[in-house]
C-alpha cells in the first residue's frame, strides 16, 4: 500500500471506502475528560460527497481529524477500504481550513503541492502529477509563485491541488471556504463539483454553512447536541450538473434546507 | 531621466542640509576661535586624519583585526545558539530543565568577563572571543527557541496528515519555519558582537578598533580618535547590510516572509 | 462581567511575576556546573577558582576594598545615569515626535549617533571632558538616552491620530494635550526602550570605571585582575551577574505595575 495512490487489496474493491462504527472520542479537558463525540456511525462510498452540517462546537472537526487519523477514537472503530485505522491513512488527506498555516510559505506553490509525494515518486512523475493537479484547480501558471503572493482563494487552491496530486481516495475538507468572500466561495464550490467529476475522489465536507451543505452533497450528515450525535442523514436527490442561481432557487433545495434548519434546532416553525 | 527626479525627491534635503550647516558651523567656531575646546578637533581635522590612518595602513590593520574577532566570536555564537536553540524549542523537557539558567545568565554584562578573559588568555584574540561568544550567544538562542516553539501546529499536522517520518518533519517543516526567527536573532547577535569585540579591545587586547581609540585618545590625538569613531559606526552599518543582503541571497522564500512581516 | 481580570497593585504584580518566571528545576544546569566545578578544582588554581573560593574572596574584598562602597558607587552611577537619561529621552524624543520637520533635520544625525556603540563614547569623553564623575555619568547618560529616544519618537508618531482629533474637539492646550494623551500614550513604548537601555547604561558604568579606575565595581575587577587574583575576579563576576539579574527583574514588576491600566499585549 504506498500512499501514491487508493491501492486495494487485490481483487477486493469494496465500495465502501470509510466505515465508521460505534465511534466515540473523549478528549482532556479542564478537570478530566469531555465526550466531544458519542455512536457515531457512517459510511462513505466510493466517489460520494458526503457534507457534515451543524452548529460550532458540536465535534464536526474531531470527527474529520478522526477519519484522517490524526486524533484516536476513544471507543469504535473507523475502517478505510476495509482496513482499521491507526494514524493518518495513505490514502486520505486532509484539506484544513487555515490555507496560510497549512501550506508551506517558504516554498513555492509548485513544490508546496509536490510536497506529500517527494520520495514516494520519481521525479519526472512528480512532476507530471503537479501539472495536473495544479491545471485541475486552474492554478496553471503559478508554479513559482510563493503562497504569500495569492490571495486566500488561491491558497486554497494550492492546498486542495497539493491534496489531489496525491490521487486520494478521500479528500476529508474541514469548512475549507469559511474563511473566504461570498463570491470566491461560490467559485470554489462549483470548481469542487468539477474536481469530484474529474478525479472520482469521494469527499468528507464539514461545514456549518447549510445552504453550501445541500448544494455540495450527495448526502448531509448533521451533528447535534452535546456530546456530538449524528442526529440525521439525508440524501440529497438534486440534479446534476449543480448551478449557483438554478439549483438554490429549486423547490426540493428549500425543502432540504427546511428539514436541516430543523434537525438542528434552529427553525422556530416547527 | 524621471527615476532620477523620484529618488531626488526621497532624499532628506532638510536633514542633509542641518548636518551639513552643523559641520560648518562646527568647522567656523573653532578655527575663528571661539570655541576653545582644545580636544574637540574640527571636521577638516578628523577627514585628514582619517586620510592618515588610511594611507598609514594602520586603519586597515586594526579593522582587520577587530573584524576578525567579530566574525570568528559571531560565527560561534550562531553554531552554539542554532544548536541549543533548536534542542530546547523542540524539547519541553530540556525546556524546563535550563530556562532557569539561562535566565539568570542572559543578563550577565559581557564586559564583565573582560577581566576573566585576561586572566585566562591575556592579551589574545582568545581573550576577545571569550567576551563576544556568550553574550552573543543569547539573542541566537532566545530567537531560535522562540522561533522553534512558534511553528504553527497546523504544520505539523499537514506533516503527520501527509505520513513523513520524523527526520522529513524537522527537515522540511521545522527548520525552514524557524528560518526567519534565526535570521533576526542572527542580525542582533552581530549587532552586539561587534561591540562587544570594541569593548574587549579598549579594556583588554591591545589591538583593533577599540584599542585603537583609547589609544589615540591616550596620545592626545582627538582627531583621530573621531576619527575611529566614524570607522566604527561606518562598520557597524556595512557589517548590517552585508548581513541583510547576504541573507537575501542565500534565502529568497524566508527574505520574502521577512519583508512582508514588515 | 466579562474580560480581564481587574487590576492588581504591586503585591499581585510581584505574585503574577513570580508565576511567571521558570520553574526552578531549570537551575540544574547552574547549579551541577558550580557543584562540578568545585568538585573538580586541583586546589587553589590560578585559573579556576572554585565557588568555595569565591564565597572566601568576597569577604576578603568586603573587608579590605570596601566592597559596599564601590558597589555604592556603581549603582550610584547607573541609577543617576538611567533616570537622567529616561528624562532627556523621554523629552527629546516627544519633541522630535511631534515636530516632523525637527524629525527630518536630526534624522541624520540620529541614525549616525545610533550606529555608534555606547562604549565607544568613553573616550571620546574622557577625550573631551576629562577623567571626572561628571564625565562618567554623561557617558551613562548618552549610552541610555538613545533607546529610550528613538522609541519616544516613534511611539508619538504612532499615536492613532483620532486621539489628537479627540484632543483637538476637546480644544485642549498644548501643554494639556500632552499631558493627558501624548506621555501616556508613549508608556509602554517608553518602557521597552528603557529595558533596552537597563543593560546598556550598566556595561558603560562598569567599561569606564575598568579604563579609568574611577570608584566603582569595574575598578575593583580590573585591579584585582592586575594582582592576578582570580577568586576575586570570579567573585566580583557573579555579583555583577547578580545586579544585573536583580535589576531586570525589579524593572520587570515596575512595569508590570504601571502597565496594569493597559490592555495586555498580544
Amino acid at each position: 500500500m504506498n500512499a501514491a495512490g487508493p491501492g486495494y487489496p487485490t481483487g477486493a474493491a469494496p465500495d465502501l471506502v470509510f466505515s465508521c462504527r460505534d465511534v466515540s472520542v473523549e478528549l482532556p479537558h479542564q478537570d478530566g475528560v469531555r465526550r466531544i463525540l458519542a455512536d457515531i456511525s457512517l459510511e462513505l462510498r466510493r466517489g460520494e460527497f458526503l457534507t457534515v452540517v451543524g452548529p460550532s462546537g458540536t465535534g464536526k472537526t474531531t470527527l474529520l481529524r478522526v477519519l484522517g487519523g490524526l486524533t484516536a477514537s476513544t471507543r469504535g472503530a473507523v475502517y478505510v477500504n476495509g482496513r482499521l485505522i491507526d494514524g493518518p491513512p495513505a490514502d486520505v488527506v486532509i484539506v484544513f481550513q487555515d490555507y496560510s498555516h497549512a501550506l508551506l510559505q517558504w516554498r513555492t506553490v509548485a513544490r508546496n503541492v509536490a510536497f506529500g509525494l517527494e520520495g514516494k515518486l520519481p521525479r519526472n512523475e512528480i512532476d507530471d502529477r503537479v501539472r495536473d493537479a495544479l491545471r485541475l484547480v486552474r492554478l496553471d501558471g503559478h508554479d513559482d509563485d510563493y503562497p504569500w503572493q495569492l490571495s486566500g482563494g488561491m491558497q486554497q487552491r494550492v492546498q486542495i491541488a497539493r491534496a489531489l496530486a496525491l490521487r486520494p481516495a478521500v479528500l476529508l475538507m474541514d469548512e475549507p471556504f469559511a474563511a473566504l468572500d461570498a463570491m470566491t466561495k461560490a467559485q470554489l464550490q462549483d470548481e469542487l463539483h468539477r474536481l469530484r467529476d474529474a478525479t472520482g475522489s469521494s469527499f468528507v465536507f464539514v461545514t456549518h454553512d447549510i445552504e453550501e451543505a445541500v448544494y455540495l452533497g450527495d448526502r448531509v450528515a448533521v451533528i447535534t447536541g452535546a456530546p456530538g450525535r449524528i442526529e440525521r442523514s439525508v440524501a440529497v436527490d438534486l440534479p446534476k450538473p449543480r448551478d449557483q442561481v438554478v439549483t438554490r432557487q429549486m423547490p426540493k433545495f428549500l425543502e432540504l434546507r427546511y428539514l436541516l434548519h430543523q434537525a438542528i434546532g434552529q427553525s422556530e416553525h416547527a | 531621466m524621471r527615476d532620477l527626479g523620484r529618488m531626488l525627491v526621497r532624499v532628506n534635503w532638510l536633514g542633509l542640509a542641518t548636518i551639513t550647516l552643523g559641520f560648518a558651523f562646527w568647522e567656523i567656531l573653532l578655527r575663528a576661535g571661539f570655541a576653545q575646546y582644545q580636544n574637540l578637533p574640527a571636521p577638516s581635522a578628523i577627514a585628514n586624519g582619517l586620510v592618515e590612518i588610511t594611507s598609514s595602513g594602520q586603519l586597515l590593520a586594526d579593522t582587520l583585526h577587530t573584524l576578525r574577532a567579530v566574525l570568528v566570536g559571531w560565527a560561534a555564537a550562531l553554531v552554539l545558539g542554532v544548536a541549543i536553540g533548536l534542542l530546547l524549542g523542540a524539547s519541553n523537557t530540556l525546556r524546563r530543565y535550563s530556562l532557569a539558567s539561562i535566565e539568570i545568565l542572559r543578563p550577565m554584562p559581557g564586559i564583565a568577563f573582560a577581566p576573566v578573559a585576561l586572566l585566562l588568555f591575556g592579551f589574545s584574540l582568545q581573550m576577545e572571543l571569550m567576551v563576544i561568544i556568550l553574550p552573543a550567544l543569547w539573542p541566537v538562542l532566545i530567537n531560535t527557541m522562540g522561533a522553534v516553539m512558534g511553528v504553527h501546529a497546523r504544520l505539523f499536522e499537514v506533516g503527520r496528515t501527509f505520513r513523513l517520518s520524523r527526520g522529513e518533519i524537522l527537515r522540511k517543516i521545522m527548520l525552514p519555519a524557524a528560518l526567519p526567527g534565526v535570521l533576526v536573532g542572527a542580525r542582533l547577535s552581530m549587532t552586539l558582537a561587534l561591540v562587544l569585540a570594541i569593548v574587549a579591545e579598549m579594556v583588554g587586547n591591545p589591538a583593533g578598533l577599540g584599542d585603537a581609540v583609547v589609544r589615540e585618545q591616550q596620545a592626545m590625538r582627538p582627531e583621530l580618535v573621531f576619527a575611529y569613531v566614524v570607522v566604527i559606526g561606518a562598520l557597524g552599518v556595512i557589517l548590517n547590510a552585508a548581513l541583510t543582503g547576504a541573507v537575501a541571497v542565500l534565502f529568497p522564500a524566508a527574505s520574502g516572509r521577512l519583508r512582508e512581516a514588515g | 462581567m466579562d474580560g480581564e481580570p481587574k487590576t492588581r497593585g504591586v503585591a499581585g504584580q510581584l505574585r503574577s511575576v513570580l508565576a511567571s518566571l521558570p520553574p526552578a528545576r531549570g537551575l540544574l544546569p547552574l547549579i551541577l556546573l558550580l557543584l562540578v566545578w568545585q568538585l573538580l578544582q586541583p586546589g587553589p588554581s590560578p585559573y579556576f577558582p572554585g565557588p568555595s573560593q569565591w564565597w572566601t574572596a568576597t569577604l576578603t574584598l568586603f573587608g579590605r576594598e570596601h566592597l559596599v562602597a564601590a558597589f555604592g558607587a556603581t549603582t550610584w552611577t547607573f541609577l543617576k545615569g538611567l533616570v537622567l537619561a529616561i528624562v532627556a529621552g523621554t523629552m527629546l524624543g516627544v519633541l522630535v515626535g511631534v515636530s516632523d520637520r525637527a524629525a527630518r533635520a536630526l534624522q541624520p544625525l540620529l541614525e549616525f549617533m545610533r550606529a555608534i556603540p555606547p562604549p565607544v563614547t568613553v573616550p571620546v569623553a574622557s577625550l573631551l571632558i576629562g577623567y571626572s564623575e561628571s564625565m562618567k555619568l554623561t557617558v551613562v547618560v548618552l549610552s541610555a538616552l538613545w533607546p529610550i529616544l528613538l522609541n519616544a519618537t516613534s511611539a508619538v508618531r504612532q499615536i492613532d491620530p483620532l486621539l489628537l482629533d479627540v484632543a483637538r474637539s476637546f480644544r485642549l492646550t498644548a501643554w494639556q494635550r500632552m499631558r493627558r494623551i501624548i506621555l501616556p500614550a508613549i508608556v509602554p513604548s517608553l518602557l521597552l526602550g528603557i529595558r533596552i537601555a537597563i543593560p546598556l547604561a550598566i556595561v558603560v558604568t562598569l567599561l569606564v570605571e575598568m579604563l579609568t579606575s574611577l570608584p566603582g565595581i569595574g575598578a575593583l575587577m580590573i585591579r584585582s585582575q592586575r594582582n592576578f587574583q582570580s577568586s576575586e575576579v570570579y567573585a566580583l563576576l557573579v555579583l555583577v551577574g547578580l545586579f544585573g539579574f536583580v535589576v531586570n527583574d525589579l524593572f520587570a514588576v515596575i512595569e508590570g505595575v504601571i502597565m496594569r491600566r493597559w490592555p495586555p499585549r498580544s
